[in-house]
């Protein structure tokens, strides 16, 4: 069962507002949608199991210094920045 | 009542690797704000971290610093949360399957700290607040760091301590991290509970963050376990929670609000592929581990014999313990060898930070030669230690300073000669001793001695000077 | 002949030079553009630049490749220095990369002409294009139809003759779909075959980047320029099965067909004739037919939609307005901020999925959900694995449906996610699948079916289409937009 709190614990984690008047169609969506993922539980545990695609490993790179990017392209796309750094007011 | 501390320390340790656990910018310390950043460590959309060889081998060798098992399969996982300082929103670090499990560090009271496992990690950017707002710098973010965490053996502040600087010596020992705690690449995580002395099960903890000092961490300590204790006994109840120290107060206060649940929501991040150890790897590094201190505490002691306190000196630090180990090839006491380096180069050497690197003018090699020269009885003790002084001050071998005319024993009639050359230098000496004041026969002996360059046999020389006065 | 190929001959024979080519289709986007909607960004400037240096290449009597001067289009996910990439999302608005994703590196390289970047539905979750904040793209076929999702742009591009060719990427059938719904081919690699750097990120495990085309001649030749091992991606191996170009007229004379029953059911009465139609097709050229059972079929929705959306709440966490892209006006606090922004700036869609993927992960739910709806993907691995024991390819249906209508992007989410049901488990066991045409619906809308191949088969599955189409090429028509060579 997913309830109203849950969706609004699940929006403090995911860090989104749910509109108070938006909660309860959000639930009942969410719950839509959980029951059909619930399908899965009737699916067979694999004997296989999964590591990843392709079942690589070992892949690394050597520790070999590669030039950093200067600081203006770094903060070329901040919304706010100051003395070279990325800048949040405490409020706006 | 009699309370128990009980505390489990999650030690951060900055591995100096050099460049960044994902990607290749470099770990110095330092820099301008956001000049170590590349694409990937700043988390652009699009980019993907790989993961550097170096670090899962700095992680094993520490993983054998202390004793660890190291695991055949290890995995990287995505822990989830949102702050200014994590550019992806997630760091990069393993739950499920870390590469180090277990392991120890043995205290000097005979307890061991077990620990729980190590696992490899990347570091969030850096924050400065000012008048409310913050400032980001990301440098910081994708130094590689190793997490260790310890069982809730400790059990005193003492302890905890100890078990701090141990484990400060035994990485900087290896060679993975200067541990540096006010520089911040080593940071504790106290974790704190107290328990009716005899009682078996845990009290409720609290968790002390960021401790970057070891008299902090006391003074945190002793401060939690007031808090804990008088909370008990005023008949209220510990809430878990995440503290923070205030060096200024000396107290600890909460850290955390509503805002910051704590369901990490570890998954395998599906960026990263699987890290196997092959075990021959494993054998490769741990032959190439240097003996590590503990190890060589117990050889001092036990093989040559050198006093617990003198040998705790020598292993502090591994370029003393190095040079000690060279500088004893061959000699027939090593106390010796150690007397010298405790009694004499120690002044020269005069600060802990000095200590560790102990750069001194003499070399091993010189020493051993010295030392040599004093076993072979072509030289006494005191003309070893001046000239010890004298190589010290210059970084010439003994051989600059010690005449062929120096070496070799003072024949008898030499050291008759010289005997009856102090008994008719003075008078006065030789009436004190006379008239009964034993005392007086120093004076002779050392003009004796003086006289001999430090060649005589200082006995025989007294029992020669004995006789002349009584002839 | 392929387009590319074409293209290529009136450069070399200099019947067109490459910037008369480029003004060509820089001008058809100018007409088509209202009503198709596919480009998001036209990038004249940097695609005359381009054009002018392979004119003197021609010039000087320089060698040309394949590729060279041909004009392209990219997904607007996937990241191009200095030229905006917004993923069609609020939240990425005038967000310029400092860096190019590999592929098209690979394809500057190769003096590729880029028109432009292309619409998608918003971070590549939709199967419309409407989930874009741009609006839609359209068909080519019928613009009162989709061009189909996410990658909707780079169909309707390509099918409406304003790109040569393009690239798209594919998390739960987001290049087939739409090349499906648009007439045109899509090849989804192996999961590995090319480099996701650059790419921004969906889902992790299933994103791949694949070519669409107007021919599979075409898709074979973009696969084999992009298909390259990159070391700034751990999962990348590039093409393990080795190029496929010179494979393609390989004789198909006894190649198994297999056809799982599974993917037939459930299907639209016209797309399930036309692929059976198709399988005589195939017949004729000497291929056997062979009809097996998938049952895990009926698992692998739900488990792309839970190991999907996990992945995409993490990818996703990053955007909160402080390094890049959009922040919200007024707040108070970092919280405060984060929260505004994000919500702000992500459509419905994706802040549906961000919710469902931070559920299943949540604690108390993670085994019950993320963990094994990951165990399930083994089973599925060996499902498809152990059906490639009796067949060379498996032939299926690319969408249930054809084209949907405009608008009609229906509130039941569950409706819109069955629309994925025959691409997604493709991506789950990481294998390759190329959509190609294979008719029409009543109104003349492209039916597309699916050739899905062993991990890294893309050679096998390319032949077996490029065979088709030389066999039924009726099925390959043009539309009334763009340039015609």
């Amino acid at each position: 069962m997913v309830t109203r709190e849950d969706v609004e614990n699940i929006a403090l984690l995911s860090k989104l507002f749910v509109p108070e008047e938006e909660l309860d169609g959000l639930t009942k969506s969410m719950q839509e949608i959980i029951d059909f993922a619930d399908t899965i539980s009737n699916a067979p545990a694999s004997a296989e199991g999964f590591d990843n695609i392709n079942n690589l490993s070992n892949v690394f790179r050597e520790d070999e210094v590669v030039p950093s990017y200067p600081a203006s392209e770094i903060l070329k796309n901040a919304p706010e920045q100051a003395e070279d750094h990325f800048l949040v007011r405490n409020r706006e | 009542m009699k309370y128990e501390l009980v505390s489990g320390f999650e030690t951060h340790i900055e591995l100096s690797t050099k460049t960044k656990i994902f990607c290749g910018c470099t770990t110095q310390f330092g820099g301008e704000p956001n000049t170590h950043c590349c694409p990937v460590c700043i988390g652009l959309p699009g980019t993907l971290p790989v993961l550097n060889r170096e670090v899962v081998r700095y992680a094993i060798k520490a993983g054998l610093a202390v004793h660890g098992k190291i695991a055949e399969i290890a995995k990287m996982d995505r822990k989830n949360y949102c702050y200014p300082d994590l550019a992806k929103a997630y760091q990069i670090s393993q739950l499920y399957a870390p590469l180090i499990i277990g392991g120890y560090i043995e205290l000097s009271n005979g307890r061991r700290i077990r620990l729980h496992h190590i696992h490899i990690e990347e570091d969030a950017g850096k924050l400065i607040h000012r008048h409310g707002d913050t400032y980001v710098d990301y440098n910081r973010g994708g130094v590689p760091l190793i997490e260790i965490v310890s069982e809730p053996d400790i059990r005193s502040i003492d302890e905890a301590k100890e078990y701090v600087e141990r484990l400060q010596q035994v990485m900087r020992w290896v060679g993975i991290s200067d541990c540096k705690m006010q520089e911040g690449s080593m940071r504790c995580d106290v974790n704190i509970s107290v328990r009716p002395q005899g009682s078996e099960a845990f009290g409720t903890r609290t968790e002390i963050k960021n401790m970057n000092s070891i008299t902090n961490i006391a003074r945190a300590m002793e401060y939690e376990y007031d808090r804990q204790v008088d909370l008990l006994e005023s008949g209220g109840k510990v809430v878990q929670e995440t503290l923070r120290f205030d060096d200024a107060t000396g107290t600890t206060s909460s850290m955390r609000s509503k805002e910051d649940a704590h369901d990490y929501r570890y998954f395998r991040d599906p960026d990263l592929v699987t890290i196997n150890v092959p075990r021959y790897e494993v054998e490769q590094l741990r032959a190439e581990m240097p003996e590590l201190p503990d190890e060589k505490l117990e050889r001092y002691t036990d093989d040559y014999g050198i006093p617990e306190k003198d040998a705790a000196l020598l292993t502090k630090y591994r370029n003393i313990s190095e040079y000690f180990d060279k500088a004893i090839e061959g000699v027939k006491s090593p106390k010796t060898v150690s007397n010298f380096i405790i009694g004499q180069i120690f002044r020269r050497v005069e600060t802990e930070a000095d200590k560790e690197v102990f750069a001194v003018a003499t070399t091993p090699a010189q020493l051993n030669e010295l030392v040599k020269l004093l076993d072979s009885g072509k030289i006494r003790n005191n003309l070893a230690k001046s000239t010890l002084e004298k190589m010290l001050d210059t970084g010439k071998s003994a051989a600059d300073f010690i005449s062929e005319s120096d070496m070799g024993g003072l024949d008898d009639n030499a050291l008759l000669e010289l005997c009856k050359n102090a008994v008719a230098g003075n008078p006065k000496a030789v009436e004190d001793f006379k008239n009964g004041k034993a005392k007086a026969i120093k004076a002779l002996v050392g003009n004796v001695m003086k006289n001999s360059r430090g060649k005589a046999d200082a006995q025989a020389a007294e029992k020669k000077i004995i006789e002349l006065i009584n002839a | 002949m392929g387009t590319i190929a074409a293209i290529h001959e009136k450069l070399v024979s200099k019947q067109v030079s490459c910037t008369e080519l480029t003004k060509a289709y820089l001008k058809e986007i100018e007409n088509a553009n209202g009503e198709l909607n596919a480009y998001v960004c036209v990038t004249p400037d940097e695609a005359l630049q381009t054009a002018a240096a392979v004119d003197k290449k021609i010039a000087a009597g320089e060698a040309l490749g394949l590729l060279e001067g041909v004009p392209m289009t990219l997904k607007d996910n996937m990241s191009t220095k200095g030229i905006d990439t917004t993923c069609c999302s609020k939240i990425l608005t005038g967000y310029k990369p400092i860096f190019d994703a590999t592929v098209w590196e690979l394809l500057k390289a190769q003096n590729a002409v880029m028109l432009g970047k292309t619409n998608m539905d918003e971070f590549a979750m939709g199967s419309s294009c409407e989930n874009s904040c741009f609006g839609g793209a359209m068909n080519p076929f019928d613009v009162n139809h989709v061009a189909g999702g996410s990658s909707g742009g780079v169909a309707s591009a390509v099918g409406g003759n304003i790109a040569a060719y393009g690239l798209g990427s594919d998390t739960g059938g987001s290049i087939r779909q739409p090349a499906s719904f648009c007439g045109v081919v899509g090849l989804k690699p192996t999961y590995g075959a090319v480099s996701r750097y650059g790419l921004i990120a969906y889902a992790s495990s299933l994103d791949q980047i694949g070519p669409i085309t107007k021919s599979v001649e075409d898709a074979s030749i973009v696969f084999d320029a992009i298909a390259k091992q990159d070391k700034r991606d751990s999962t990348s191996l590039g093409a393990v099965g080795g190029e496929t170009y010179s494979k393609l007229t390989n004789d198909i004379k006894g190649m198994k067909i297999g056809i799982a029953r599974e993917y037939l059911d459930g299907v639209r009465d016209d797309v399930k004739a036309a692929v059976l139609d198709a399988a005589k097709v195939y017949e004729s050229l000497g291929a056997e037919i062979v009809y097996f059972d998938l049952p895990v079929l009926k698992f692998a929705l739900p488990v792309y939609y839970i190991i999907a959306c996990a992945e995409a709440s993490s990818n996703l966490g990053r955007y909160d307005g402080i390094r890049y892209g959009y922040k919200t006006a007024h707040y108070t606090g970092t919280h405060d901020m984060i929260c505004r922004t994000r919500s702000e700036g992500f459509g419905e869609e994706v802040k549906r999925r961000i919710l469902l993927g931070t559920y299943v992960l949540s604690a108390g739910y993670y085994d019950a959900y993320y963990k094994k709806a990951t165990d399930l993907r083994g089973t599925i691995i060996k499902a498809f694995n152990d059906a490639f024991a009796h067949c060379d390819v498996i032939l299926a249906p690319t969408v249930p449906m054809t084209a949907f209508e405009k608008g009609h992007a229906t509130s039941d989410p569950i409706e819109t996610y069955l629309t994925d049901i025959c691409t997604v488990p493709v991506n789950i066991a990481g294998l390759p699948g190329v959509s190609v045409p294979c008719g029409f619906n009543e109104k003349g809308v492209p039916i597309g079916m699916q050739l899905i191949g062993k991990s890294f088969g893309e050679a096998t599955i390319l032949n077996a289409a490029y065979q088709y189409q030389q066999a039924a090429p009726e099925k390959f028509t043009d539309t009334k937009w763009g340039v015609k060579l």
